[in-house]
This record gives structure tokens, sequence and C-alpha cells, in this order.
């Protein structure tokens, strides 16, 4: 994973030069719209470019001018930006820009649905499974509340930003994360089944150790429904490990999954 | 003789905190600015809602630029005419939805002509611009601090290049000026996919410390 996203990092050279084919730049922009120090630095390379483009200016022929006013004239113009709009030269800047309109407090960036709706439904879905155990005790249902109102915050927070990551040994990991809250939401598709007494478990490693942070729940559909962990720190790293059912104070196997955060 | 060290090229950059116009000894007019010396952000506003003088400045700001870079990758004038208007009229198209916080609007106008020129270069791979014929340095300039500036411009950017490694030079410069593929540039050079993407950035980000790019 890390791997992988140094490798993603690596690509912001070749796009402010406009050096890669369709399939990298869309998969680059896809890993923009949630990389803000990336954005940035997109930003810088790209004003670079521009000076290079500057270094190569050629006027035109003079009729060029006249030619472009007059078809000008009559084309019509484009209203600004939606998220939808196509043929914005800068689409994931346009995503942003309409996740910015929309963060009012409460407002869900649109670029954050897609996420959210997976990771509710599998909530729902848990909660369809597991409710009746939720229900057996008021303590269990005040935490199943909290839990539900800490996803809620996370997954609507105006900072919420998404990262996706594929598992060592099969899966796909898929968190939200809010610095604002302090929190991320951990949800996972198609992990392999684990045979019984051992679960899959959430780290939090930071730079004095690491934490345990969840033990993922019983898949269902192939899907584990969120979890949360709350008190992330900028550089933290999310690790996954398999352990004992019952949760273990540290790693004791290699982790399958390490994203920085 | 102009204020040449005002701006930094032919497309106007700008020192930072220079915005407020291009203020050119003699073309300042009392009252409000005129196009010639409204920063080029605040007249690309103007053409998103229509403006067409406003649009008539921005052309003179930019259309060296775009018409050289573009020029530059496709090495044929006659395309590079024709493409050009094509990016004149993305700018008229699309000047509402230039975000002025999110880059300059040299930087967007530099995008846009690239894409237009490297699109035309991927689906057509003209034969023409293989060979090595450098670009023709500016020609019929009819300002002359205009043209001072833009071989300023050049001169730094030279310089800046020259102060990369060879490989991370010709990186960018095939890539940028030639319109090629990271994958070709790999494939030009004969060296690794992933040794190209960084030599790139890496390029790039010692080429922007030395322009002073921010």
């Amino acid at each position: 994973m890390a791997s992988r996203r140094a490798d993603l990092h690596t690509l912001a050279g070749p796009y402010a030069l406009n050096a890669l084919p369709p399939g990298d730049r869309a998969r680059f922009e896809r890993h923009l719209a949630a990389c803000d120090a990336c954005e940035q630095e997109v930003r810088g390379l790209q004003e670079t470019a521009a000076r290079m483009a500057a270094a190569a200016a050629v006027p035109p022929p003079g009729r060029l001018r006249d030619r472009v006013l007059a078809e000008a004239a009559r084309t019509r113009q484009l209203p600004p930006a939606g998220p939808e709009a196509a043929g914005a030269r800068w689409p994931w800047r346009a995503r942003r820009a309409a996740a910015a309109r929309r963060s009012t407090p409460g407002a869900r960036p649109r670029w954050l649905r897609p996420v959210a709706l997976v990771l509710s439904a599998a909530f729902a879905a848990a909660a369809v499974a597991f409710g009746f155990v939720a229900l057996d005790t008021q303590h269990t249902l005040s935490q199943a509340q909290a839990r539900d109102h800490m996803l809620a915050a996370v997954l609507t927070a105006p900072d919420a930003k998404m990262m996706s990551a594929p598992v060592t040994g099969g899966g796909t990991a898929t968190l939200v994360m809010s610095h604002r809250e302090h929190a991320l939401a951990f949800s996972s598709a198609g992990l392999p089944g684990l045979p019984a007494g051992q679960g899959y478990e959430l780290w939090l490693m930071g730079p004095s150790g690491g934490r345990p942070a969840a033990m993922l729940p019983h898949p269902a559909h192939g899907m584990t429904s969120p979890v949360i962990a709350t008190g992330i720190r900028a550089g933290d790293t999310v690790e996954l490990t398999v352990e004992p059912a019952g949760g273990a104070p540290h790693p004791t196997t290699a982790p399958i999954l390490r994203l920085s955060i | 003789m102009k204020n040449v060290g005002m701006t930094d090229g032919p497309t106007g950059h700008r020192a930072p905190g220079h915005r407020a116009g291009r203020a050119r000894p003699g073309e300042s007019a009392p009252g409000r600015p005129g196009p010639a010396e409204t920063d080029l952000g605040t007249l690309l506003n103007r053409v998103g809602r229509g403006d067409e003088e406003a649009f008539g400045a921005v052309y003179e700001r930019v259309a060296a630029t775009a018409f050289g870079l573009v020029q530059r990758v496709l090495r044929d004038p006659a395309q590079a005419e024709e493409v050009t208007q094509e990016v004149m009229l993305d700018v008229w198209r699309t000047a509402a939805r230039f975000e002025p916080d999110r880059g300059s609007p040299q930087a967007w106008v530099a995008t846009i002509a690239h894409r237009r020129a490297v699109d035309r270069v991927r689906s057509v791979q003209a034969a023409a611009r293989r060979d090595d014929q450098a670009a023709r340095p500016g020609e019929a300039y009819d300002d002359v601090a205009e043209a001072v500036e833009a071989r300023l411009e050049r001169e730094r950017v030279r310089r800046c290049l020259g102060s990369l490694t060879e490989l991370q030079r010709e990186s960018i410069v095939l890539a940028y000026y030639g319109g090629y593929t990271y994958r070709e540039v790999a494939g030009l050079l004969g060296i690794a996919l992933g040794t190209t993407k960084t030599r790139m950035r890496d390029g790039l980000i010692r080429l922007r410390d030395c322009l002073g790019v921010t």
C-alpha cells in the first residue's frame, strides 16, 4: 500500500507535464481529489510548466486574432463549473470546489457520497443482522448509537477524506477520516475468511508506538460493517493484522495493510 | 526603456504581490483601468461574463505563449495556428470556470494549450514533428518590451534547465516540449518507467525552486 501510494505520488511530475496516458491520468486525478499535499505539489509543478510555456512564446500571425475574436462572438460560453461539468480542464479542482461549496456544516461532499452509501449500507445490513444483540442491554444500545453518531460525524465532516487500498492476501480496505473529528471509519470488502478463533484487528501506529483500534466484525455478504477509530493524529499509520478473535494488545503478525493517514 | 524587470514573461507572470496591474509607463489612463493594465485574472473574470473587449485583452496577453507552446509541440505552424484557435476558444468558453485560488491564469491557459497540443499529436501522430527542428525564436514582436521579456524568460528557464541532471532535463523537455508520454520518454531515453517518473518529478521540483515559483 505504502509503495502503491508512493508510486502514485511520483505521477505528479508526468501529470504536471501532461505526459500521462488517459488511464493513468484518471487514476492520478482520483488520487488528487483525496490528497491535499499532492494537489499543492501539482499546482506548483503546473506553475513551473507554465514558465516553460512562457519561455517558448512566439507571436502568432496577426490574422489569427481576428479569426478567434469573430469565432468567440458566435460561441456560447459555459456556466461556472458544476461537479458534472463535462470537459472541465482541471476536473479534480471542479470536484473539490463543488465539495467546498457544499461543505456547510452537515453537508456531505459529493464525491464522498458513494463511500458514505457503501458504508451506511454496510452499517444498515449489520444493524439488521446484529440488531437483536444490540437490543439486549441498554449499554450495548447506547454504544451502537454512539458509534452511529460518530460514523455520521466522520462521513459528513467538511475535511473528510477517503482512502482505499488493496489488502495483502485479498480484499480491499476503505477508510474515511476526518482530522477535525479525530476519527476514522474503516470498512473492508472481500477479505479472506479466517478460521474460527481468529479475527482481523485494526491498529493505529504512531511515532510513540501503536494501540489497538478495533476488531473488525464478521463480514456480511463479504463486507465488514464500518468500525470507528478515535484519537487519530496526523502522521499515524493504520495497520491491519490477523490476531486471536479476542484481540491482542500488540500486533503479533505482519500487517496485511499499512496506510499513512 | 520600459519596466522590463517588473514582469517575468510575455504572458505577464508577476512577482508575488504585484498582481494589481501591468502599469506600464505611458499606458496608464485615469479612471477605470483599461484592459491593457488590468490583472489577467480580473480580465478572465470579465470574459466569463461575456465581455468581448476583455477577451481581446486576454488574447494579447496569452496568445503568444499558447501559440509558441503548441508550435513547439506540433512543429507545424499551420496546425499550430489551428490548435491555438481552439485553445483561445476554450479560454473563451470556459473562462467562468477558471478558479483564481487554484492556480495562476497563466498556468490555466498553459494547461489548456498543452493538452490541446498533445491531444492533436496523440491522435494524429504527425510525422513531421519528429524532425529535430528547433522552434524558431519569436520573430515579429511588435512590442519591444514584450520581446525583451520573452527573451529574459527564455534565458531564465534555459539557465534553470541547465542546472538539472541530464536525465531530468531530457525527460522534462521531451515530455513538455516534445509532447511525449512518460512511457514514450522512457523508451526514447532507454530508462525504466519508474526512473522516468521520478526524474520528471525531481527535475520539475528543482526547476520550480530555481525559477522561484511559489
